[in-house]
C-alpha cells in the first residue's frame, strides 16, 4: 500500500507563488475577488507563508509553502459530526463535499488552518468557468474544502498502472504544485517505499514537520535551509 | 372576557387568596397582544434574514478565514448557559428542601425550556448547509463532540420539559376547574387531576425522580459544550478545566438571568407579595458565591496559561489581556466580578435595583466571557498566519435580537396560559410547611439529655 | 365536578401524546444505537464518546417512563374510577 507524502525544500523555495497559482488552476478554486479578499476570505488550498526571523541587520525571510499536511491522525476527522472528512487508505485526508453540513468544526480544530470555506456560491468570472478542470468537482456554497494532494491525479495514475498491469508506485503521480515549481522545491512520492526520493529526503537531518509535537503525524516534511 | 364571570362561580364563593397569580391568564389585556405582536415582528425579521442567509451563504456574516466561528456559536454557548438557571437551581432547591424556593421554581424551569430551545437552534444558524442538517441523523459520528451535544441537549430538553410540566399539573387542573379558556387545552393537560391523596403521591414520586435525574443531565450538557472547544488542540481551548469552568459560568449566568426575569415580571404582574426581598436576598447570596467561584476558575485558567508561557498560548493570552480583545476581557472581569461582588456584598446596595444592576451586569459579562473564549483562540492560529479582525455583521446582530425576542415571547405566551408562580406549591407551603419545617428543625437539634428525674436507663448498664 | 364532563376525544389526545413520547424516545434510542454500530464500523476513537451516548438512552427511557407513570397513576388515582381504567402504555 502506498502512503503519499511530500517533502518541501525550504532552501530551494523562492517564494514565487507558482505552486499557489497552479493549485488554483488545477483544483478549480473559486475566484473570491478583491472585496471578499480584503475581508479575509481569500481562498487557498496551498499558501506560501513568509516567515521573518531575526532583527536589525540580521533579518531573514524564508517562504514556507503550506498545503494540507495530511496528518496520519487528523484532528479534523475526529471532530467531523457527519463523516464528511476522513483519512483515505493511502493517507490522504479527503472531504466529501456532498455530505459536509458546513459546521466548520474541522476548520476550528485544524492546527494548521488547512481548510477553507465557501462563504458564498463560488464564482468563476468571465470565461474562467470554461477553463475549469473536468477531473475536479466544483464545490457548492457552504461547504468546507481542502488540499487533496491532487487526488484526481492519483486516481488517474492508478488507472494507468492497472492498464499496464502493475501496482501504482512512487513516481507515478506529481501534484500540480510540485509540477509547477520552477525551483523543484517540492517532491512528492511514496513514503512507504524506503527507496523513494521522498523517503530518502525525510531521513535527512534537515527534515522537520510542522508542529510534530502535536502528535498529528503530518505527511508533509520540510527541509530546513542551510546557513 | 367570559372567563372573568365564571371565576366567581367555580371558586365556590370561597376566598381565593392567590388571585394575583392568575391575573396574567384570566384578564390578559391589550398588553399581551401588543407585546406579542411586536416580538413576533422582531422574530419574523430574524427569520427573513435567516432565509436570506440560507439563500446567499454564510458570507453575509462577518466571519472570515481563521475566525470561522463567531456570534452564532457564542450565542449558542451563552443561551445554553442561561438555561442552567432553571432546572438545575430548581432541582437543587427542591432537593435541599429550601422552603423559599416555592415562588421561584416555576419561572426558573420556564427559562430553561425556552432558552434551551433557542440555544439548541443556534448551531443550525451556523451551518453552511442547513438543508443537510439531517445528515447528523443518518451519518452522525459519535466521536465528534458535536454529536455528544446533540444527545445531551435533547436529553436535557426532554427532562426539563417534563420537569416543568409535571409539577404544573395541579395548577392546570385549577385553571380547568375555574373554567379558563381554552378549556380543552387545560382538560387535555390536566390529565384528570383531582388532587386525591393517591394522585398526590404519584406526582410527588415523579417529581422526586425527575429532580434527581435532571441535575446530572444539566451538568453534562454544559460540560459537553465545553468539550466542543476543549477536545481540539487549539491554544486557549485545550484545557482540562473547561468542563467545570463552563458549568460554573452557566449556573452563574443562569441565576443572574433568573433574577432579571423575576424582577421584571414582579413589576409587570405585581407579584410583590410573592417575590419578596428575602427571595432576592438568598438568590443574590448564591449569585455572589458563583461570582467568586467564577473568578477563581478564571484566575486558575489564565494563570496556568500565563505561567506555562507556551508561545501559542501566550499569543491568545495577550490578545485578550492587552491586545484587541482587552476591552472585552477587562469589561468581562468588571461585569462578572467587580460589579456583583461590590453590589451584593453590602446590605445597602443589595436592594432590588442593586440586584437588578448586578444581574444584568453578570448576564452581559457572561456573554462577553463566551466571546472571549470563542474568538481569540480562532484569531490566533498556531501558524503565524496574517489574520484580520472578526467584526459581526448586522445579520448576526439581528439574529441575536431574534433570539432574545424569542425568549421574551416564550415568557409572554407562557404567562398568558399558565401561572408563573406555582399556585399549589404556594398553597401547600401556607398549609403545611410551617409544621413541616418546625418538625424538621426539631430533628436537627441534639437529642435531649436523659434527665435524672427519669427512671434509670436499662441500656446504660 | 366539571372535569367529569370531559369529552372522550381529550382522552384520545392524551393517549396519543403519551404514545408519541414513546415513539420519540424509542426512535432516539434506535438512532443512538445506529450511530454506535456506525462508529464500530468506522473504527472511531472509542473512549468517552460511546459512553456518553450509551448513558443517554436510559435517560430518555426514564423520562418517558416517568411521564407514563404519572399519566397512568393520575387516571388510576381519581376519585370515582369510571369504566375507562387504562392499560399501561407499551411498558
Amino acid at each position: 500500500m502506498t502512503r503519499w507524502g511530500m517533502v518541501i525544500d525550504l532552501d530551494r523555495c523562492t517564494g514565487c507563488g507558482s505552486c499557489m497559482a497552479a493549485c488554483h488552476q488545477e483544483n478549480n478554486l473559486a475566484a473570491v475577488g478583491p472585496e471578499e479578499s480584503s475581508r479575509d476570505r481569500a481562498f487557498h488550498w496551498l499558501r506560501v507563508l513568509p516567515e521573518v526571523s531575526g532583527s536589525g541587520a540580521e533579518v531573514k525571510v524564508r517562504y514556507v509553502p503550506q498545503p494540507c499536511v495530511q496528518c496520519d491522525d487528523p484532528p479534523c476527522v475526529r471532530v467531523c459530526p457527519v463523516h464528511a472528512t476522513y483519512l483515505g487508505e493511502e493517507g490522504i485526508v479527503a472531504q466529501i463535499y456532498s455530505r459536509c453540513i458546513g459546521c466548520r468544526y474541522c476548520m476550528a480544530a485544524c492546527p494548521y488552518n488547512a481548510k477553507v470555506f465557501n462563504w458564498y456560491e463560488p464564482e468563476w468570472p468571465g470565461d474562467l468557468k470554461q477553463g475549469t478542470n473536468p477531473d475536479v468537482s466544483l464545490r457548492p456554497k457552504g461547504v468546507v474544502e481542502k488540499c487533496t494532494f491532487c487526488h484526481h491525479r492519483v486516481v488517474k495514475a492508478r488507472e494507468e498502472a492497472r492498464a499496464a498491469g502493475r501496482e501504482i508506485r512512487d513516481g507515478d503521480v506529481t501534484p500540480a504544485c510540485a509540477e509547477s515549481c520552477p525551483a523543484r522545491a517540492i517532491e512528492f512520492g511514496d513514503l512507504e517505499d524506503p527507496t523513494s526520493r521522498v523517503s530518502e529526503l525525510t531521513r535527512s537531518p534537515r527534515a522537520f514537520r510542522l508542529h510534530a509535537d502535536l502528535g498529528t503525524r503530518p505527511k508533509v516534511y520540510y527541509l530546513a535551509e542551510r546557513d | 372576557m367570559t372567563s372573568v364571570n365564571d371565576k366567581g362561580v367555580s371558586a365556590g364563593g370561597l376566598e381565593f387568596e392567590d388571585q394575583d397569580l392568575l391575573r396574567s391568564i384570566e384578564d390578559s389585556g391589550v398588553g399581551f397582544r401588543v407585546v406579542s405582536t411586536l416580538l413576533c415582528l422582531v422574530i419574523l425579521t430574524a427569520w427573513v434574514i435567516f432565509g436570506r442567509q440560507i439563500l446567499r451563504g454564510l458570507g453575509v456574516t462577518g466571519l472570515n478565514q481563521p475566525v470561522a466561528w463567531g456570534f452564532y456559536i457564542v450565542n449558542f454557548v451563552f443561551f445554553i448557559g442561561i438555561s442552567h438557571a432553571g432546572t438545575l437551581i430548581s432541582a437543587i432547591l427542591r432537593l435541599s428542601q429550601a422552603e423559599w424556593r416555592r415562588p421561584i421554581t416555576r419561572m426558573a424551569e420556564v427559562i430553561t425550556v425556552v432558552v434551551l430551545a433557542i440555544g439548541a437552534f443556534h448551531p443550525v444558524l451556523d451551518l453552511g448547509r442547513p438543508d443537510r442538517a439531517l445528515n447528523i441523523f443518518t451519518a452522525g459520528r459519535l466521536q465528534s463532540p458535536l454529536l455528544w451535544d446533540v444527545s445531551s441537549i435533547s436529553a436535557y430538553f426532554m427532562a426539563s420539559t417534563v420537569y416543568l410540566y409535571i409539577p404544573m399539573i395541579p395548577d392546570i387542573a385549577l385553571l380547568r376547574d375555574r373554567g379558563v379558556r381554552p378549556r380543552w387545552l387545560y382538560q387535555f393537560l390536566a390529565w384528570g387531576w383531582q388532587g386525591t391523596p393517591r394522585q398526590q403521591a404519584v406526582l410527588e414520586r415523579a417529581v422526586g425522580i425527575l429532580m434527581v435525574l435532571v441535575i446530572p443531565i444539566a451538568i453534562s450538557v454544559h460540560t459537553v459544550i465545553s468539550y466542543i472547544f476543549a477536545m481540539t488542540l487549539q491554544p486557549g481551548w485545550h484545557s482540562t478545566i473547561f468542563g467545570p469552568y463552563f458549568v460554573v459560568g452557566a449556573i452563574f449566568s443562569g441565576i443572574a438571568a433568573l433574577m432579571m426575569v423575576m424582577i421584571v415580571l414582579r413589576r409587570i404582574f405585581h407579584l410583590e407579595r410573592y417575590l419578596k426581598q428575602v427571595h432576592f436576598d438568598y438568590l443574590s447570596r448564591l449569585l455572589l458565591i458563583m461570582s467568586l467561584l467564577w473568578f477563581y476558575f478564571t484566575f486558575s485558567e489564565y494563570l496556568t496559561a500565563f505561567f506555562g508561557n507556551e508561545p501559542s498560548e501566550m499569543r491568545v493570552f495577550y490578545y485578550k489581556v492587552t491586545g484587541p480583545y482587552a476591552p472585552f476581557f477587562w469589561s468581562m472581569v468588571v461585569a462578572n466580578f467587580l460589579i456583583p461582588a461590590i453590589l451584593l456584598s453590602f446590605r445597602r446596595t443589595r436592594t432590588i435595583p442593586g440586584i437588578f444592576i448586578a444581574s444584568t451586569s453578570v448576564v452581559i459579562g457572561m456573554w462577553l466571557e463566551r466571546l472571549n473564549i470563542v474568538v481569540p483562540s480562532l484569531a490566533n492560529p498556531r501558524l503565524a498566519l496574517p489574520t484580520g479582525y472578526y467584526i459581526p455583521s448586522l445579520v448576526e446582530w439581528v439574529m441575536f435580537a431574534g433570539g432574545i425576542a424569542t425568549f421574551m415571547l416564550g415568557f409572554v405566551i407562557f404567562a398568558r396560559f399558565f401561572p408563573l408562580i406555582s399556585v399549589w406549591e404556594i398553597q401547600e407551603g401556607r398549609k403545611l410547611s410551617i409544621a413541616e419545617t418546625t418538625e424538621r428543625l426539631e430533628g436537627y437539634l441534639p437529642d435531649p439529655v436523659p434527665s435524672a428525674a427519669t427512671p434509670p436507663m436499662t441500656e446504660g448498664g | 365536578m366539571e372535569s367529569q364532563s370531559e369529552p372522550r376525544w381529550i382522552l384520545g389526545l392524551q393517549i396519543a401524546s403519551v404514545s408519541m413520547i414513546w415513539v420519540f424516545v424509542l426512535s432516539i434510542s434506535a438512532w443512538i444505537l445506529h450511530l454506535l454500530r456506525l462508529s464500530r464500523r468506522l473504527h472511531d476513537v472509542p473512549s468517552a464518546s460511546v459512553g456518553i451516548s450509551i448513558v443517554a438512552i436510559p435517560v430518555f427511557l426514564l423520562g418517558a417512563a416517568v411521564l407514563t407513570y404519572v399519566f397512568v397513576g393520575l387516571r388510576r388515582g381519581r376519585e370515582a374510577p369510571d369504566e375507562s381504567t387504562l392499560e399501561p402504555e407499551e411498558k
